[in-house]
């Protein structure tokens, strides 16, 4: 497995996964991201990274019953896997790192 | 409360991520259905469901930018095009020319036929009418298609799918009293009218179920804002006063919002109780209001919430196949559609035919465009050779080239749109008003919303994108073509001889239709309708609407024609049921002796000295003289037709029209326009008055000078309160110019842009030629070849398709010119000025477009050439 990083959006939705833990398919996790980050995001986004995510083995997906506010459609499920969560605490590690003993107060800057 | 899913919407998700996706669907719809989210929003979700898709995004990490998954070709077209201000600014210009003119002709389009009514939450009112089959005579006062009151109340009674029904009757022609009493229209309406279309009046009230209570009663009146204002000076204690209407003194209980004019095209000015019916029409229809065959009411329901269309169908067919079974061998087929003021089916069958084909007509222009610019970027493609040649080299797919060639097409078609679309708001008012001028000055006003909205936009950004895609895909598709066959020149010659042939084309219909209509309108001024219309003055009158009994009409009738004949410089009056050339056609039923069957034959009921006054010559027997009683004069085609040579003098016709009677033919008259312009009445017969056609007698009098004003004070005299018009009888004139003069306007100068556009397109493409080839052109004259022969040949091959789109625009308009037949005054479909000298001068503008670059190609110096590039 190659030491690929994810990127931003990835984390965020990783992260939003975490969170919702076995209730996690479209709709809570949009919601999830919303909520905290105040981001708009679009369900051809959010699928695209998913699917994304899934292909480099961070996420695993199944399968829910169908319910009928969905128009009989059923639900797609998401979980972290390892590998997911293994990249989520490179990606923690690396930016605390890079973060340590900064105070963006006292950065100089042109304004 | 759940709400419905846009199936259009839930196709396009399916359609992008096919059915084994179906939970981003899913996903979409629980969201919207819970009612959280706005139908905005889903859309925002499929443009994102495809833009994620688009090869462009693949590069991008995070969801905003997959908004815009174009952007950098959209930043690319920028460049490109801001490099090339001038094409731009072509481009964009005639596009915009184009799409506005279309955007202008489909809001008057859109506001006719289209808009629901304006009343609030109109998109729920639902029209209704009906159409018998089976043979059954039924009664008309309106249209065929209207509702008689039974009906009405049947439907309303029944029907589980509205929360309520009004029923009104339009076009209610109505004397109003006072100083100088005059005819307006109003409208008689059922007592929940105003208040089932949400419609409450500023001042006063509606009309309460009392109102409605009995046939004769509720004699109460709401006023429009207009009426209210002229004829009270905004009087705010109206309520309670008086107002006269067809000499019957009705209340007025309330003035109508400003805004509001009604749910008819045409501007109502008061609505009574249609139980008034009876009261106000007591002479001329009286029996409308009770009569259970009669067609007499537009009958409209207010869905109730949650109820839709194909539910008001299925209701409604159930009651009237219920209502079927009373009358055996009747079956009734109901249309019920969204209610909009062309709802009826003869008047939507009109305007949609009528719309099509003006519609059809600005289309051309647009497609003209199109042929234009697509040669220009044709052109405009040789000078990128080299950019597309290195992007092909850096590994760029044809895909991606075309996407980006494309999105500068589609940028350039959009900018043009969106100039159109807010140009032809500008524009519509010099056209509208360029119509309402032409009108007759007696037309009512017209209650046409053409503001913007949701269908005109959506029309105005789908023919930008057609026209997008129409100019820009072949020449993208062409441009980036890898290895360019030996005869790609060849082919593209091809191309673009097409789209000039095109043009012609196009052109050419638009110019032959004006062609024409301007000649059938110099017909309608110079033509010779058979009889003599100068110095006739036409005094017009209903006095059965005005409430005489025939005896009353006929006292009135024989004063005015003994004072009219006393005024000085009159020499001839008669009286006619029908002035002649007039809008208003009076049919019978007749049989002719010697056939047994009874034929609607158009008839005019005239007094002694019609055909006198009119120079109307009377080539048998003689005309009809004072104390004939049912008698008749037939036209010589009438004659001909049923007796052929024998002599109709003495024969005898069976009239059914008011009443039934024998009537006997003394005279034969000869041929002449009277009722239809341009067209000699095949079938006509004149008949003499009896006491009940006294109420239905105009005047016409014969006199020089000119006495209209010593004739309104006679009138005047004889009744103060009578509603009557005195105009010149060549004014009928009009009633036939008018729909020429719009249409060949409107055609001239379509056709006129047409033809400079077209022009601009065969020069282009000629120059173009001719810059092309200076080199070739060069080696021709070095070898020998004179200016003479290289002019000829450059002229030859740019007129090549000229010739051969003018065949096709000639035979495509020959196909299509049948339809403006009903209006072309004495002038053929096929007329032979029109279809001969229009090409002649369309072939001569388009040879001196391509006259300009042979020249220039004539004056290739072979020296100059030959060193050229």
């Amino acid at each position: 497995m190659s030491r690929e990083h994810p990127g931003e959006f990835e984390v965020i939705v990783l992260l939003a996964l975490v969170r919702l833990g076995e209730t996690a398919y479209g709709v809570p996790i949009r919601h999830e991201i919303e909520k905290r980050t105040g981001r708009a995001v679009t369900v051809g986004a959010l699928y695209r990274t998913l699917d994304r995510l899934e292909t480099k083995g961070y996420v695993a997906s199944w399968f829910g019953d169908p319910s009928p506010e969905r128009g009989g459609r059923s639900k797609r499920y998401f979980r972290v896997g390892p590998l997911g969560i293994e990249a989520l605490r490179q990606t923690e590690r690396e930016m605390a790192a890079m973060w340590e003993g900064i105070d963006l107060k006292k950065v100089p800057h042109v304004s | 409360m759940s709400r419905k899913f846009p199936p259009l919407i839930a196709w396009l998700f399916r359609l992008r991520y096919g059915k084994s996706s179906e939970f981003v669907l899913g996903d979409v719809m629980e969201e919207y259905v819970k009612g959280g989210q706005s139908r905005w929003w889903v859309w925002r979700q499929l443009w994102s469901a495809y833009a994620a898709a688009a090869p462009g995004s693949a590069q991008t990490e995070g969801g905003d930018r997959m908004f815009w998954p174009l952007s950098n070709e959209i930043r690319y077209a920028m460049r490109t095009l801001s490099r090339n201000p001038g094409f731009a600014a072509v481009a964009i210009l005639s596009i915009a020319l184009g799409v506005g003119v279309n955007s202008a002709i489909f809001s008057l389009f859109n506001a006719a036929a289209l808009r629901p009514l304006p009343v609030p939450d109109g998109g729920k009112m639902i029209g209704i009418y009906q159409t018998f089959h089976g043979n059954r005579g039924r009664n008309v006062h309106g249209e065929m298609g209207m509702l008689s009151t039974a009906e009405y109340q049947t439907y309303r009674d029944h029907n589980s799918v509205f929360s309520a029904m009004v029923a009104y009757s339009p076009f209610l022609k109505a004397t109003l009293g006072g100083e100088t009493p005059r005819e307006i229209l109003g409208t008689f309406a059922s007592c929940n009218y105003f208040d089932v279309l949400g419609e409450p009046p500023a001042k006063g009230r509606g009309f309460l179920p009392s109102d409605c209570a009995a046939a004769g009663a509720g004699a109460v009146a709401v006023l429009s804002d207009d009426l209210w204002r002229e004829r009270f000076s905004a009087d705010p204690t109206i309520a309670g006063k008086t107002v006269i209407l067809n000499r019957r003194a009705c209340t007025v209980v309330g003035v109508a919002r400003p805004e509001f004019h009604g749910t008819e095209a045409a501007f109502s000015s008061f609505w009574v109780p249609y139980t008034m019916q009876p009261a106000l029409e007591a002479e001329s229809a009286p029996n409308t209001f009770g009569n259970s065959n009669m067609s007499w009411l537009t009958v409209i329901g207010r869905l109730k919430d949650g109820e839709t269309l194909a539910r008001a169908r299925a209701d409604l067919n159930l009651i009237a196949a219920r209502s079927d079974r009373q009358y055996p061998g009747r079956t009734t087929s109901l249309s019920i559609a969204r209610a909009n003021f062309a709802s009826e089916p003869e008047v939507r069958s009109i305007v949609l035919g009528a719309g099509a084909v003006i519609l059809l007509a600005v289309g051309m222009v647009l497609l003209i465009v199109c042929a234009n610019l697509a040669n220009l970027l044709l052109a405009r493609a040789l000078g990128r050779q080299k950019e597309i040649a290195i992007r092909f080299s850096v590994g760029a797919t044809r895909a991606q080239l075309v996407r980006q060639l494309m999105t500068e097409n589609l940028l350039v078609a959009l900018a043009g749109g969106a100039l159109g679309y807010l140009a032809s708001f500008a524009a519509f008012g010099v056209i509208l008003g360029a119509i309402l001028n032409r009108l007759p000055a007696d037309v009512p006003q017209f209650n046409l919303n053409v503001g913007p909205d949701l269908r005109v936009f959506g029309y105005t950004l789908a023919i930008t994108l057609a026209t997008g895609l129409a100019f820009g895909l072949a020449p993208a598709l062409r441009a980036t073509k890898i290895n360019p066959k030996p005869d790609g020149g060849r082919s593209q010659g091809i191309l673009r001889g097409g789209l000039v042939g095109a043009q012609v084309a196009a052109c050419m219909v638009l110019l032959i239709a004006g062609g024409l209509l301007l000649r059938a309108l110099y017909a309608a001024q110079t033509v010779d309708p058979g009889f003599q219309m100068k110095d006739v003055l036409a005094v017009s009158f209903d006095l059965r609407r005005q409430g005489y009994s025939d005896i009353r009409a006929a006292q009135f009738q024989r004063q005015l024609v003994e004072r009219a004949s006393a005024l000085p410089g009159v020499d001839a009056v008669a009286q006619a049921r029908v002035t002649p050339l007039s809008d208003t056609h009076v049919g019978y039923g007749l049989t002719f002796s010697g056939t047994s069957q009874e034929l609607p034959v158009e008839i005019n009921v005239v007094s002694p000295g019609y055909f006198a006054l009119l120079q109307l010559p009377i080539t048998r027997g003689r005309e009809f003289a004072a104390g004939d009683r049912n008698a008749a004069i037939v036209t010589e085609s009438t004659a001909r037709r049923f007796w052929g040579g024998a002599d109709a003098i003495g024969k005898t016709i069976l009239v059914n029209g008011n009443h039934e009677f024998p009537a006997t033919v003394i005279g034969v008259a000869r041929d002449a326009q009277i009722s239809h312009l341009g067209k000699s009445n095949e079938t006509f017969v004149y008949l003499t008055p009896g006491v009940v056609d006294q109420g239905t007698l105009k005047l016409l009098v014969h006199s020089r000078p000119n006495q209209q004003a010593a004739l309104r004070r006679l009138v005047r005299a004889l009744d103060p309160d009578l509603a009557f018009d005195i105009r010149p009888l060549e004014r009928n004139l009009e009633w036939w110019r008018t729909p020429l003069r719009i249409l060949g306007v409107l055609a001239g100068s379509l056709g006129g842009l047409a033809l400079l556009l077209a022009s601009m397109g065969i020069y282009g493409v000629a120059a173009f030629a001719v810059s092309r080839r200076v080199r070739e052109i060069g080696i021709r004259m070095a070898l020998g070849a004179d200016a003479g022969s290289v002019q000829g040949m450059i002229l030859w091959q740019s007129m090549r398709p000229v010739l051969i789109g003018a065949a096709v625009g000639i035979a495509g308009c020959a196909a299509v010119s049948k339809v403006l037949s009903g209006i072309l005054f004495g002038v053929s479909a096929y007329d032979p000025m029109a279809f001969a000298g229009v090409p002649v001068v369309l072939i001569a503008i388009a040879s001196l477009a391509s006259h300009l670059p042979a020249r220039r190609a004539a004056r290739i110096d072979p020296m100059m050439a030959l060193r050229h590039e």
